[in-house]
């Protein structure tokens, strides 16, 4: 019963030499090829991704699936007997016109595949895109965009036109960072004092402040109502977090203990009849 | 080995039946049988730090080692590598040699026995004060180092107990000049490091200064030391591994 059953099915034909049953061991092959590639993919993740860098997994990953379905569609081509070179052709013509019609996508895309050659940033990285005005951390460079978790918690979708051409600022990529802070003392409070107090401070509370190169002081202005002191001290890249929101506080402490005035806003007002 | 006339504990092998209090400088550090097959690890620091572990066991007893350790986990791990800067320049001639002893900082590690292994229970540092960061190089290309500022030793002797211990520097100049070495950098996760009572001593470097072509290059190696002390086992940073439905996570 079986058998006669295939063998009805392959004396039907659809087109050409296409018949029901070389289209169903087609289906069969296709269906066979996904669900393959999930399962390579499945265990991939579960047992090699973790021990390879983030972003080099996901490309693995992608790789992984992406090939073994283009396999499973030659096979299935060519258990159709389907002859490509005539496909090939006519892809060519139609991808000039479909290339003209959606020139955004396919821009997308080559600046997708540019972004992971040239790889200005990698999953995992956190950047800031100036020009958008987006910071966070890059998620995935996909097809046609690239995601990116923003320091709120949302996630940003890019296309990926849009994020190879504009500037990408990379915060993890050097090994170390440089945190900085604005500080005004009074007029009346020893410069050299105040630079003194506050490095001692730093240096002792705040264990990743790199000592090479040490915390760097510059007198910025002699403002209107106080002496401006930039404060610069390196961190490593990782530390962001346990650094640049505490220096202000650290300086004020250190500044509060040694009775060094921050003074408020202030004018000298002198009386005409003197 | 019981705890020693000495204010503080000597590095060493403890057997805990029922308690061990352990004390170093700025760090108190108290095991208790709290159950049948569990024990309880507290530590606390001079800055108040306090944590606490439970230790679930097979025996009635378990077996602890304090050990020095290279000074890399404190605040946090973030690289093998040290800067050693001294606190005077040190003057090769040209075509010659020259060795001298220098202090290095350490760690204070816990282990806990299983057998023949020895697992990484906690560590600590008895000069938090001095455990921080340096670059050697530039911001972008620059190696993240553990730095200390660091002062000449008389001998293996002139170890200090808890916060340092003494390495030897080996220093060959090939070049045809005269050249001043101020500092060392130099990645210590290749160097064992040894213990006797509360006493330090690390396995050494050579330091050859010669010409690769046209360029000058420092050549760094470690040099194992031949001695009776006791060597220190090898600190592992504690690996969690959690996964989260179909996604794998790494946290270190």
């Amino acid at each position: 019963m079986p058998l006669e059953l295939l063998q009805n099915l392959s004396e039907m034909q659809i087109v050409g030499e296409l018949t029901v049953l070389s289209l169903l061991i087609g289906g069969i092959i296709m269906a066979g090829g996904v669900i393959l590639a999930k399962i390579a993919k499945l265990l991939f993740h579960k047992y090699y991704a973790p021990t390879l860098p983030k972003d080099t997994a996901k490309n693995l990953s992608k790789l992984i699936y992406f090939g073994i379905i283009v396999i499973s569609f030659l096979g299935f081509t060519s258990s159709q007997g389907i002859d490509l070179s005539g496909i090939m052709v006519a892809g060519g013509i139609f991808a000039v016109v479909i290339g003209f019609a959606t020139q955004s996508v396919v821009s997308n895309l080559i600046s997708g595949v540019f972004l992971i050659i040239e790889k200005p940033a990698k999953h995992g990285d956190t950047i800031e895109l100036p020009d958008m005005g987006i910071s966070g951390t890059l998620l995935d460079i996909g097809t046609f965009s690239s995601k990116i978790r923003k320091f709120d918690g949302t996630v940003i979708r890019i296309p990926n036109e849009k994020f190879f051409t504009s500037n990408i600022r990379s915060l993890t990529i050097s090994t170390a960072r440089r945190a900085d802070a604005m500080v005004g003392i009074s007029y009346k409070d020893d410069i050299e004092n105040a630079i003194s107090v506050i490095k001692n401070e730093i240096l002792v509370t705040m264990p990743f402040v790199l000592h090479v190169p040490e915390p760097e002081f510059r007198v910025e202005e002699l403002g209107d109502s106080s002496v401006n002191i930039q404060v610069f001290v390196w961190h490593p890249k990782d530390d962001w977090s346990q650094t640049q929101p505490i220096l202000l506080s650290t300086i004020k402490r250190a500044l509060d203990n040694a009775g060094i005035e921050i003074p408020f806003p202030q004018r000298v007002v002198w009386d005409a009849k003197d | 080995m019981s705890d020693s006339e000495s204010v503080y504990s000597n590095y060493g092998i403890y057997d805990v039946n029922e308690n061990l209090q352990l004390s170093l400088p700025n760090t108190e550090i108290k095991i208790d049988k709290i159950g049948e097959n569990a024990f309880s690890y507290y530590r606390k620091n001079s800055d108040g730090k306090i944590i606490e572990k439970m230790i679930p066991v097979k025996s009635d007893e378990i077996k602890i080692e304090l050990a020095p350790i290279p000074p890399l986990n404190h605040p946090a791990r973030r690289t093998g590598h040290v800067f050693l800067k001294f606190d005077r320049e040190i003057y090769l001639s040209e075509n010659s040699a020259a060795s001298i002893f220098v202090h290095c900082p350490i760690e204070i590690g816990i282990f806990l026995i299983n057998g023949s292994n020895r697992e990484s229970l906690d560590c600590v540092t008895c000069n938090s004060l001095n455990s921080r960061f340096g670059l050697y190089g530039s911001p972008d290309t620059g190696t993240l180092c553990k730095y200390a500022q660091v002062s000449l030793a008389t001998g293996y002797d002139d170890s200090i107990p808890y916060i340092e211990g003494v390495l030897k520097i080996i220093m060959e100049n090939t070049l045809s000049s005269g050249q001043t070495i101020d500092k060392v950098v130099f990645p210590i996760t290749k160097n064992s490091f040894y213990y006797e009572d509360s006493k330090t001593i690390i396995d050494g470097i050579k330091i050859i200064l010669k010409k690769r072509a046209v360029v000058n290059i420092v050549d760094v190696k470690s040099v194992a030391i031949e001695t009776d002390w006791t060597v220190s086992p090898t600190w592992e940073a504690t690996t969690v591994r959690t996964s989260v439905e179909m996604e794998s996570e790494q946290c270190l």
